[in-house]
């Protein structure tokens, strides 16, 4: 009688200590595993392109929502001209907020759609940007997916002083072209 | 007359100078920064976190922000009272009150205590909440993710005001660089014009080689002008702070490169051109190694508009560059 106690317990106890925690049911990750992001500075006489790959990158979808940080350290930024790129980590003040920061939140179910609109948090220079419902394209490559689109980002929305070259101030509008590969863990 | 003209040329060059680095420095020396961290009651920095400081005096505020790191920085204070109001989701608005003395910076640390209805949210996330009125906003109460779980080392993240305030003065010396750099090529190239018309007066009085404009002062006047904007100019660029680990690349090399032409060209120059105005106040025709002044002065302007050139060329019109 014992023993056919004991084993209806193991039966009951076993499949518990081995099943997954109950928080991470339903749980998925993702990982950038390679980015570009090209900002576009405009001025008169100059078309200036930044382009970083140093961004990093994570995502948690949990209870059918999905939350996204993407970090780019300010100072990586490289348009070819060392000069210009101190005098632009001076102007967004890059050593003293060192990082841009995305944060966002969308449905999982978007995941799988081919056009993903997010709204995004960037934390830039200091200040924290809105940006609603940014368009970005989603195209599966096997078991990665490419995530293309541009932040609209301008000057203004950070505070930042529009550097001036020759006297004649850039544009306000610095769009970001973002170029990301994703794999879900 | 044409020594009067060259006097209040030389005069109106030097106010000039002296109004291009006296506007920025005064600016500059006036300025204070105001910084500190602000954390919560248990220690822990709260990023994002809205700072406010307003100037008692004038009523002006600036606003900022803090960093992941919870600090914050606002350059460029006038001494006098100022009071800094710190506001962050989750937490109570803090007000403090601080005076600014001189140019010197000032720390303020503020401790902020959690508003009984946000005490869940965990310091180390963005207390900031998304707008009520976005469906799909961001959210930061649940999510686990932080810039360390990126894998970014802490010395990538953290503030760094030392830097920044060096990059800052650097930025400042290269824009009056960059300003007196361009004045400086208009007597440069009014010297040049004048430098075939100079021409001393022989000992009898009269002009060594007719016909001439015989101005020579006004070209030795743009000369002295040349000369002395042209160092000041350098001294702006050799004396910029430096910033570790960054290593010229792009246009800014050629800029740089061609420094080596310039420079010995405007110490050679003015030698040289002495050595011209001595020959022909003695009445002599101009020989010798002073023969060289206005070639050696041509091939230094040459290298001056290059290096100018080499900076402000639109690159996007780089042939030889594929983008």
């Amino acid at each position: 009688m014992n023993k056919i106690l004991t084993a209806l317990l193991l039966c009951a106890v076993l499949p518990l200590l081995f099943a997954p925690p109950v928080f991470a049911q339903g749980d998925t990750q993702w990982v950038l595993m390679q980015s570009t992001l090209t900002y576009h500075m405009s001025h008169p006489i100059h078309q200036v392109y930044g382009v970083s790959h140093a961004a990093k990158g994570k995502g948690v979808c949990h209870a059918g929502e999905c939350d996204f940080l993407i970090a780019v350290p300010v100072k990586s930024f490289n348009s070819g001209d060392s000069n210009r790129d101190l005098h632009m980590l001076e102007v967004t003040r890059g050593a003293q907020f060192p990082m841009v920061i995305v944060r966002t939140r969308f449905p999982e179910a978007a995941t799988a759609s081919p056009t993903i609109y997010a709204d995004l948090d960037v934390q830039f220079a200091g200040v924290t940007a809105h940006y609603q419902h940014v368009p970005f394209q989603r195209v599966t490559k096997g078991n990665e997916v490419q995530i293309t689109g541009t932040i609209p980002a301008t000057c203004s929305d950070f505070k930042i002083p529009p550097p001036s070259f020759l006297t004649v101030a850039i544009k306000n509008k610095i769009p970001v072209k973002v170029d990301m590969t994703w794999r879900q863990k | 007359m044409k020594l009067k003209a060259a006097r209040i040329a030389f005069g109106v060059g030097v106010l000039l100078l002296l109004f291009v680095i006296a506007n920025p420095l005064r600016a500059q020396m006036a300025a204070a920064t105001l910084s500190g961290t602000i954390t919560d009651s248990s220690g822990r920095v709260v990023a994002d976190a809205t700072i406010s400081v307003k100037n008692v005096g004038t009523g002006q505020s600036i606003g900022t922000q803090t960093n992941l790191a919870g600090v914050y920085d606002v350059p460029n204070l006038v001494p006098g009272g100022y009071t800094v109001s710190v506001s962050a989701g989750g937490f109570d608005p803090k007000v403090a009150k601080v005076t600014l003395t001189g140019a010197k910076g000032q720390t303020v640390d503020l401790v902020l205590n959690a508003s009984p209805a946000q005490q869940k949210i965990p310091a180390n996330k963005s207390p900031a909440t998304p707008p009520a009125n976005l469906p799909n906003a961001p959210s930061s109460t649940t999510t686990p993710l932080s810039l360390q779980s990126l894998g970014f080392a802490p010395s990538q993240t953290q503030a760094n005001t030392q830097l920044q305030a060096r990059l800052d003065k650097r930025t400042h010396m290269l824009k009056v660089h960059q300003t007196l750099g361009l004045i400086t090529a208009i007597p440069m190239m009014a010297a040049l014009i004048t430098g075939p018309q100079a021409k001393a007066e022989g000992e009898n009085g009269k002009t060594i080689t007719e016909p001439t404009a015989a101005n020579l002062d006004f070209h030795i006047a743009l000369g002295g002008l040349t000369t002395g904007l042209y160092w000041t100019t350098a001294y702006y660029a050799i004396f910029a702070p430096k910033i570790p680990g960054v290593k010229p690349k792009g246009a800014i090399r050629l800029h740089r490169d061609l420094e080596w032409v310039h420079g010995p060209g405007m110490i050679l120059t003015p030698i040289l051109g002495i050595l011209a105005y001595k020959q022909e106040n003695a009445g002599e025709k101009v020989h010798g190694i002073a023969s060289a002044h206005g070639t050696v002065a041509y091939v230094t302007a040459i290298a001056y508009g290059a290096s100018i050139i080499a900076v402000s060329w639109p690159i996007h019109l780089k042939f030889w560059e594929r983008r």
